[in-house]
């Protein structure tokens, strides 16, 4: 079955006619968008060298931070999301993955974003990251661990040692997350222009082995820039809970870029409000997901009660932290389960709207809350920038989100809005929830 | 194109008096299921069957006589319960000292045995739930006996707890009854709320099972009151001078199951809302049974034990293993009943070897996980037990579980490994053999060295031990071989949901309808 015999199908023009499934080009606010973000990257960056208002470089890079990790966070849940589609011959997916693809492609540059913070942490011998910092060179923990920063090189104190390892891992992510995206986007293109359905053999055997490489370089990443800023902490969950808040605002951001396409006029027919369940659906189990495994880790912690585990959590406990963690609950599991449970809220483009942008919103609040407290740790003497530290937070964090959309303004418009001969593109454009 | 009258042809088949369309298998697709090109859907159901081949075929599983070798099977099947019982009979009127226990290592074999047997469970309610959730349609040829099988590891589950408690005439104090003493259980330990979830997992999946056979049931008994109308007192006898006939006792037993179903369009209406809201409560259940099942161990601070990624790695080691044990007891089912390849097909397998390979990944990820963070962490005492589990005097079980557990699902990488039935059964019977051993290497490697060495004991099994694990696979298979032979192994309706003929558009591209 051709897709032109498909698609005619019960409607009166073909879904997959040039004019629905593209639009007019690039959106010219696409490069603004882009410079207002790097603008709002350096005017932190520089705020915190000054120290306007009280604020330091450490805050100005936790604010950055935060924005960086949470932005590549979205491109690594669409990247896996591509990958599980192929991996799985999904059906359903065949009219949106272009749109996970847009945010996937992006991942090289949502790593290159992560590497300032890392490059000004080792110029000024870590403002941010602990382990960097000669005030923690003494320490008997780091030294057990040195080798996992530094190795081949010895870690010895009151020299400011250039964290090797640290650095190899941070290039071979970028290499593996480069070439992942690259290889997944060509092979997506390449049906595009002719038509070889055999193509999307290639992508599920590139997606075999690459979620596993996915997998590791994921939660290796997340132990290296989220974890181990305070190098005292462990948890071998870490890395799937930095997975578990990805996935989630990977689909939110496909969401809003598939609403506003809507909204457009664009993708009649094609994407329906079929196709927004099945993703409102990806939304409410990837909430749940991220309860499980956050309350899971917490916990465990919890329950054992062990002092170089609870200081880690201690911290976040207390200083107003627990506000955040509360927030977090109610907002990030609490409210998005008990309204995303109604069909309804999950078929209607505005209301999932709503809750894609809120799980973006909670989702930096949730990287906030890992990172924001090593930045205010409660030192004798410092009562931290105040209400400076807030609008700091705020230009630093909305830097990368911003390039991210301002990207995403150009790719989208850039090319076809679906994978047109996808050998699913029937399936999926008959997709119905009924059961 | 569906239309109020359908052409003869169509109506023919919707009554099940004819094939389906039919297709050719292409060469190179195996059994004609292995379609390697994106733009064709495997078929499910092969060799065109028709809705009554199906209803023959599944029906005719629990009505004809059993295959020569069910009875010597079920014999043996039954004995080894039987002596397993004997053992735990031993083992109340003589005490837990029989088991190989010492004052370090206080759970061993019986413990072992209960995280091995909920394990299995899980492929069964993942099959049933998520997969439902999910609209993966194959999972209709295997759902029904991976379900059945979800029951018969939580019965044998539930018998190591409650014997390990030692006075099993107190084993009522596992439940928070009131009681005149004012004794309860410790509402904080993880141990308790293991008696509420597995007692909810076993009966919310009792529930899946049980609803989803009421229709076939109504089938069998629709099925033997005809024979019995049709034969009348010529009928055959359940036994020689025994005067019940044998369709007689089906359609009161099969009829009373049924509760009543008559295949109205409200019954399926209903029947399929209950079926979605029980998928929906199972899904979770898939999670929490064996996340609560590892807080047992991850709640305590003992190094090996205490690590946070321990809920969803023993879900997915629940997941791979018992997807093991479904192919290990369907493959020889395929080959041994008729026509069971027609419902089973290599894609079947195929799809069940990639989750092999993907669960067992994820396994190997945790176990890796746990090494680096063992090291990470930087307590020496937690390096020293991974290091003990790998070198020390268990290292034969370790890479036990290594071997079959993460090295052996790697052969599915490859095509052909992952299509030939053997090879998945020999990879199965492997991956069984390391999911045990795991339990086997978290819980003895862990304890049997204490942090004085004064207190290190090895563990040594006895022959009391072995049996009870032995008659608890007596048991198992005991259940599963009278499942087979009594009760509707595959659901029938949802297989001939996913028959092409029951798709509206079969008949489309003959008509030239676009």
């Amino acid at each position: 079955m051709s897709h032109t015999a498909a698609s005619s199908h019960g409607a009166h023009h073909d879904p997959l006619s040039r004019e629905n499934v593209t639009l007019a080009g690039p959106h010219p606010m696409g490069f603004t968008l882009v410079g207002v973000g790097l603008v709002l990257a350096v005017v932190a960056l520089i705020a915190g060298f000054i120290g306007a208002g009280g604020v330091t470089l450490k805050h100005a890079l936790a604010a950055y931070h935060i924005g960086s990790t949470a932005t590549l966070a979205i491109c690594l849940g669409a990247m896996a999301l591509v990958m599980v589609f192929h991996l799985t011959n999904a059906g359903w997916s065949a009219t949106v993955r272009r749109q996970f693809e847009n945010v996937m492609a992006f991942t090289p540059v949502a790593a290159l974003l992560v590497l300032p913070t890392i490059a000004i942490e080792i110029a000024t011998h870590g403002k941010l990251f602990l382990w960097l910092s000669p005030e923690w060179a003494n320490d008997h923990l780091l030294h057990k661990k040195a080798g996992y920063f530094f190795w081949p090189q010895h870690h010895e104190p009151g020299h400011a040692t250039f964290p090797v390892f640290f650095v190899i891992r941070a290039a071979l992510y970028l290499f593996v997350w480069t070439y992942l995206s690259r290889r997944l986007w060509k092979l997506s293109v390449l049906q595009d222009a002719t038509g070889d359905r055999f193509l999307s053999l290639k992508a599920r055997f590139t997606s075999s082995w690459g979620i596993l490489v996915f997998a590791l370089s994921t939660a290796f990443a997340a132990f290296d820039w989220l974890m181990a800023l305070d190098f005292r902490y462990f948890s071998t969950m870490w890395g799937v809970y930095y997975f578990a808040g990805a996935i989630y605002c990977g689909v939110s951001v496909v969401v809003l870029i598939l609403a506003s396409l809507r909204r457009a006029g664009k993708l009649e027919g094609v994407v329906t409000s079929e196709h927004f369940h099945d993703l409102g659906k990806l939304m409410f189990a990837f909430t749940v997901f991220w309860a499980y495994i956050a309350f899971s880790q917490y916990f465990l912690t919890w329950y054992a009660n062990i002092p170089e585990e609870t200081s880690y959590f201690l911290h976040r406990q207390s200083h107003g932290w627990q506000n955040l963690g509360i927030i977090l609950m109610a907002g990030h599991f609490g409210a998005p389960f008990l309204i995303l449970i109604f069909r309804g809220v999950k078929k209607s483009y505005n209301a999932l709207t709503f809750m894609a942008l809120w799980a973006i919103l909670m989702h930096l609040c949730d990287i906030a809350w890992i990172i924001r407290p090593m930045a205010y740790l409660p030192t004798a003497g410092d009562a931290g920038p105040g209400v400076a530290g807030v609008w700091l937070d705020a230009v630093g964090i909305a830097a990368c989100p911003l390039i991210l959309t301002g990207f995403l303004l150009r790719k989208v418009g850039s090319g076809t809005l679906v994978a047109t001969n996808d050998p699913y593109m029937p399936e999926s454009l008959h997709h119905k929830n009924y059961v | 194109m569906s239309s109020f009258s359908p052409d003869e042809l169509t109506a023919r088949r919707l009554a099940g008096q004819a094939p389906g369309p039919s297709m050719p298998p292409a060469p190179g697709t195996g059994d004609g299921s292995l379609v390697d090109d994106p733009a064709v859907r495997a078929p499910l159901v092969l060799n065109n069957r028709s809705f009554h081949d199906i209803t023959e075929i599944v029906c005719g599983y629990a009505e004809n006589k059993p295959p020569r070798w069910w009875l010597p099977a079920f014999l043996f099947a039954s004995s080894l319960a039987g002596f397993g019982g004997l053992m735990i009979l031993y083992l109340v009127i003589t005490g837990i000292g029989t088991w190989g226990l010492n004052n370090q290592v206080d759970w061993a074999w019986d413990i072992t045995n209960f995280v091995f047997w909920i394990g299995i469970g899980h492929a069964g309610t993942l099959i049933s739930a998520i997969l439902c959730l999910f609209k993966q349609k194959w999972r209709t040829a295997v759902n029904r006996a991976a379900e059945a099988m979800t029951i018969f590891a939580v019965i044998c589950a539930a018998t190591f707890p409650g014997i390990h408690i030692g006075r099993q005439w107190m084993a009522w104090f596992l439940a928070p009854l009131p009681n005149a003493n004012g004794i309860w259980p410790n509402f904080k330990s993880p141990l308790l709320w293991d008696v509420f979830a597995i007692s909810t997992y076993g009966t919310v999946s009792f529930l899946f099972w049980y609803m989803g056979m009421i229709p076939d049931f109504a089938t069998l008994r629709d099925r033997a009151d005809r024979r019995l109308r049709q034969l009348g007192d010529s009928a055959a006898r359940i036994a020689p001078f025994v005067p019940i006939r044998t369709d007689k006792a089906r359609a009161v037993i099969y009829g009373l199951l049924a509760v009543g179903w008559r295949f109205s369009s409200r019954h399926w209406h209903r029947y399929e809302a209950a079926y979605l809201v029980l998928a929906g409560i199972s899904t979770p259940l898939v999670l929490s049974v064996h996340s609560i099942v590892s807080m047992d161990f991850a709640t305590s601070i003992l190094p090996g034990w205490h690590t946070t990624i321990f809920p969803p790695y023993f879900v997915a080691g629940a997941i791979f293993g018992g997807f093991a044990m479904v192919l290990l007891l369907l493959i020889p089912c395929r080959v041994l009943y008729a026509h069971m390849k027609d419902l089973i097909t290599l894609r079947h397998l195929e799809n069940m070897a990639k989750i092999l390979l993907v669960t067992g990944m994820m396994v190997g990820f945790a176990y890796s996980m746990e090494f680096f963070i063992a090291w990470f962490g930087g307590n020496a005492f937690e390096v020293d037990v991974f290091l003990n589990r790998a070198f020390g005097p268990y290292w034969w079980a370790y890479w036990t579980m290594i071997s079959c557990n993460v090295i052996s699902p790697q052969v599915f990488w490859i095509k052909a490994m992952r299509r030939s039935p053997l090879v998945i059964f020999i990879v199965s019977f492997f991956i069984t053999i390391g999911m045990w051993f795991e339990r086997f290497v978290i819980i003895v490697s862990s304890l049997h060295r204490a942090f004085l060495p004064g207190e290190w004991h090895m563990f040594h099994p006895t022959f009391v031990d072995i049996m009870i694990f032995v008659g608890s696979c007596g048991i198992f298979l005991t259940l599963f071989l009278l499942f087979l032979r009594f009760l509707p192994v595959f659901p029938i309706a949802e297989i001939k949901a996913v028959l092409p003929q029951a798709s509206p558009h079969a008949d489309d591209h003959k008509k030239g309808a676009h």
